[in-house]
């Protein structure tokens, strides 16, 4: 009885929406292509070289013929004395002189006036490395046990755990997502203090290119912001049909995208982007920012109902007979990671995170207290992810399915 | 404005939300097909395998004592005989096996060669480890008995090697004391237990049976045996995935024996083969009756036939198989793959058991 009245409600919502449309002068293509004299002015490769050094240093974290300081140095892709070092396989990585660990906690929003939060920050994946080769890599070939790493099975697979329960290369996995991928995009290039830097936008409305290149400074920084989402995309102006094709941001919005209560989360964050980037070639501030803060609210919800997800898994899989820890210690790995991304998290419309450092520290904290996951109870991991997901409009119900 | 349309979304919201199912009464006798699963199929199925495991431990043991021509091709065929026992009770992964992983340490394929190697040369292992889930177990053997060298001769001089002899001896002891493990527990402890949670909970001893018989069919005999070496996880077709690659010749049988101890299960047909007692057919149809519906066992069956067809098409050698002619793989993949959706959904959903595990992350 209803239905009449809602399709009413509705054509109602979308055309007070369409007041809202873009200026006639914004040309919104189908995909994200942009060009300029033929060209596409479109390029994010600092992105996708970064996305591809973090993707080298997680595999090696499970080599277990590495050293500390090779690891460190595909973090830092410097010698602690700043020399050149070339830790990777992939010659082009070595060559380039842009690292992880300079855009860890980096963004101008959060962390330029705040550098010791950001430093703190830096030293926690460094510690994780250490730990990684110094705690796990000596049991590579033993059980592991409350107190003890070592490996474990989850299922068919082996994971490799430290004396909490914890795998460290998924702490910094996941933790990148939100320390690197998230908030340089939400809280540096997304942020007017960098699209709007210097006379940007003197230069972008008289489309005064930089120096050699065909993008403007403003263009470029958007698309810096869209190169951390889809830097790894097979073809990155429709990047949606080929959707998960790294280990990090855009895997996680395939997964979170799958899931019937998100489905269309990746259609408006592309969405938001393609129209954000016409914004900006057509002037339009307003509508540029007013897509920057969709984009905000969209991939906060993905890193929080991902942090909720992984929780519930864990949660779920606390073994009530026999000694099956291996699945359950992975979840909660996963989850260790997104929770440490939570610190990231921009509220839309405003210029606060989610959560602050000492909130995500109490969630760490409660995971990873006395003996970690082997003692972790089903109460502890709902009351984090109710916490979690008070801040947002989804439920854990929702994102723990 | 906004308010009342948030409040009007949360109002639909609710009100489109399923109507709060009636508590689930069958009078289904959940205990008597679990008496039944337990002396009938599933014990028996141990108890034959132990035996077979006798048998093989008995020809390793002549083997490693005359090391000729005849004593290896006899382990041969006790090996053979174990692996197609293995596959009657590779389902029934709960109790005692569970809690020790019989299965990971049985049928973890395909073996991993350099760490069998690594094992053997080293002489410093420890096969309890997750790590050597998949140098240990029949694939291991596999490898150890047909992949090692050309041909017979070959192998024998080689297993003559004290290194290689004593690998061989413990893969087979430890295949044997696994499993005396589980069945004793079912023999002297586990079968009580069994039979009297008969209840419908998520751990009742019919839901997670239930439970293990759809997983093994989704993950071991769809995609491990069929699906995997076909291509249809990895976009290329991996020939080396396939069940005893080494042997090459028994990857169908080992496969007809998995299937068919699926539908004997869900049909109740005994481990002998001559009692039909009450299992999920019966289930399914007790319950489509009391609703006045029709049983989806019809079509589980009939899909099932249709897989059956397929199979049969295939070469003995699923290896070969993959590699001449991939898509007779592919089509019976597909008709297992439809017989997943009525079992996970409609046989689910008919009998109330909730699905206790989640299609794995892949990382």
């Amino acid at each position: 009885m209803f239905k009449p009245f809602l399709l009413i409600l509705t054509a109602l919502i979308l055309f007070s929406c369409s007041e809202d449309k873009p200026n006639p002068q914004v040309e919104n293509p189908a995909f994200y292509d942009f060009e300029r004299k033929g060209q596409s002015t479109v390029s994010f490769s600092g992105q996708t070289t970064r996305i591809l050094m973090a993707t080298e240093l997680l595999q090696s974290m499970l080599d277990f013929n590495m050293t500390s300081s090779q690891l460190l140095e595909m973090y830092t892709n410097e010698s602690p004395t700043g020399q050149d070092v070339g830790p990777f396989g992939n010659p082009e990585l070595n060559a380039s002189s842009k690292s992880i660990k300079s855009k860890v906690a980096a963004s101008i929003d959060f962390f330029s006036a705040n550098t010791a939060e950001s430093a703190a920050i830096k030293s926690d994946f460094e510690n994780w490395i250490i730990a990684q080769v110094e705690e796990v890599y000596p049991n590579q070939n033993q059980l592991a046990t409350q107190g003890v790493a070592g490996q474990i099975a989850d299922g068919t697979s082996v994971r490799y755990v430290n004396g909490k329960g914890l795998e460290y290369d998924q702490a910094v996995g996941k933790g990148l997502i939100g320390a690197l991928m998230v908030d340089q995009m939400l809280n540096n290039y997304l942020s007017p203090a960098v699209l709007d830097e210097a006379n940007n936008r003197t230069l972008n409305d008289a489309q005064i290119t930089e120096e050699g290149k065909r993008y403007t400074t403003m263009e470029h920084k958007w698309d810096e912001a869209y190169g951390y989402l889809f830097g790894l995309s097979t073809d990155a102006s429709d990047p949606l049909s080929t959707l998960g094709e790294d280990n990090f941001l855009n895997k996680y919005l395939a997964r979170v995208d799958n899931d019937s209560d998100f489905t269309g989360i990746a259609q408006e964050i592309f969405d938001a982007f393609k129209l954000g980037r016409a914004a900006i070639v057509a002037g339009d501030y307003h509508l540029r920012n007013a897509q920057a803060e969709i984009i905000r609210k969209k991939i906060s919800e993905l890193v929080a109902i991902r942090a909720v997800y992984y929780l519930q898994q864990g949660k779920s899989g606390i073994p009530t007979t026999g000694n099956n820890y291996g699945p359950m210690f992975h979840d909660l790995s996963e989850g260790f990671g997104f929770v440490y991304s939570l610190r990231f998290l921009r509220k839309p419309d405003s210029d606060d995170p989610y959560f602050t450092r000492t909130e995500v520290d109490g969630f760490i904290n409660q995971l990873i207290s006395g003996n970690g996951f082997w003692e972790i109870s089903g109460e502890t991991l709902d009351f984090i992810s109710e916490e979690i997901a008070s801040k947002f409009e989804f439920t854990v119900e929702q994102a723990g399915s | 404005m906004k308010k009342l349309i948030g409040l009007f979304i949360l109002t639909v919201i609710i009100s489109c939300q399923d109507t709060p199912t009636e508590v689930f009464t069958d009078s289904f006798d959940r205990k008597a097909m679990l008496v039944y699963w337990a002396d009938h199929i599933i014990i028996p199925s141990f108890e034959a395998y132990d035996k077979s495991l006798d048998d093989l431990v008995v020809a390793k043991n002549i083997f490693i004592e005359n090391e000729d021509i005849a004593s290896f091709e006899n382990l041969r065929v006790a090996y053979l005989s174990a692996y197609v026992s293995w596959q009657t009770v590779s389902m029934f992964d709960i109790g005692k096996a569970e809690e020790i992983s019989l299965r990971n340490y049985t049928n973890i394929y395909p073996a991993d060669e350099n760490q069998i190697q690594s094992n053997i040369q080293g002489q410093n292992y420890d096969l309890d480890l997750p790590s050597n889930f998949d140098a240990q177990g029949f694939p291991a053997l596999d490898y150890m008995l047909y992949g090692l060298a050309e041909d017979s001769n070959a192998e024998i001089t080689l297993l003559k090697g004290k290194d290689f002899s004593n690998y061989l001896n413990e893969l087979v002891d430890r295949l044997k004391s696994l499993n005396a493990e589980v069945l004793n527990d079912w023999k002297t402890n586990f079968r009580d237990s069994f039979i009297n949670n008969d209840g419908s909970s998520a751990t009742s001893s019919t839901d997670k049976l239930v439970n293990d018989f759809l997983f093994y069919y989704e993950k071991f005999l769809r995609a491990g045996k069929i699906g995997i070496p076909a291509g249809v996880f990895s976009g290329s077709a991996l020939s080396n995935a396939v069940e005893a690659p080494y042997s090459e010749i028994y990857s169908k049988q080992l496969f007809f024996a998995g299937f068919e101890t699926i539908q004997a299960f869900f049909k109740g047909v005994s481990f002998e083969g001559v009692q039909n007692g009450t299992s999920l057919e019966d289930y399914l149809i007790h319950v489509a009756e009391q609703n006045n519906t029709s049983s989806i066992s019809d079509e589980i069956l009939a899909q099932w036939a249709l897989a059956e067809q397929k199979a049969l098409a295939l070469g003995d050698s699923f290896r070969n198989q993959v590699e001449v002619d991939n898509i007779k793989m592919l089509q019976t993949y597909d008709e297992l793959q439809k017989a997943v959706i009525l079992l996970k959904v409609d046989m689910l959903q008919a009998l109330n058991i909730q699905v206790d595990f989640v299609d794995a992350d892949g990382d």
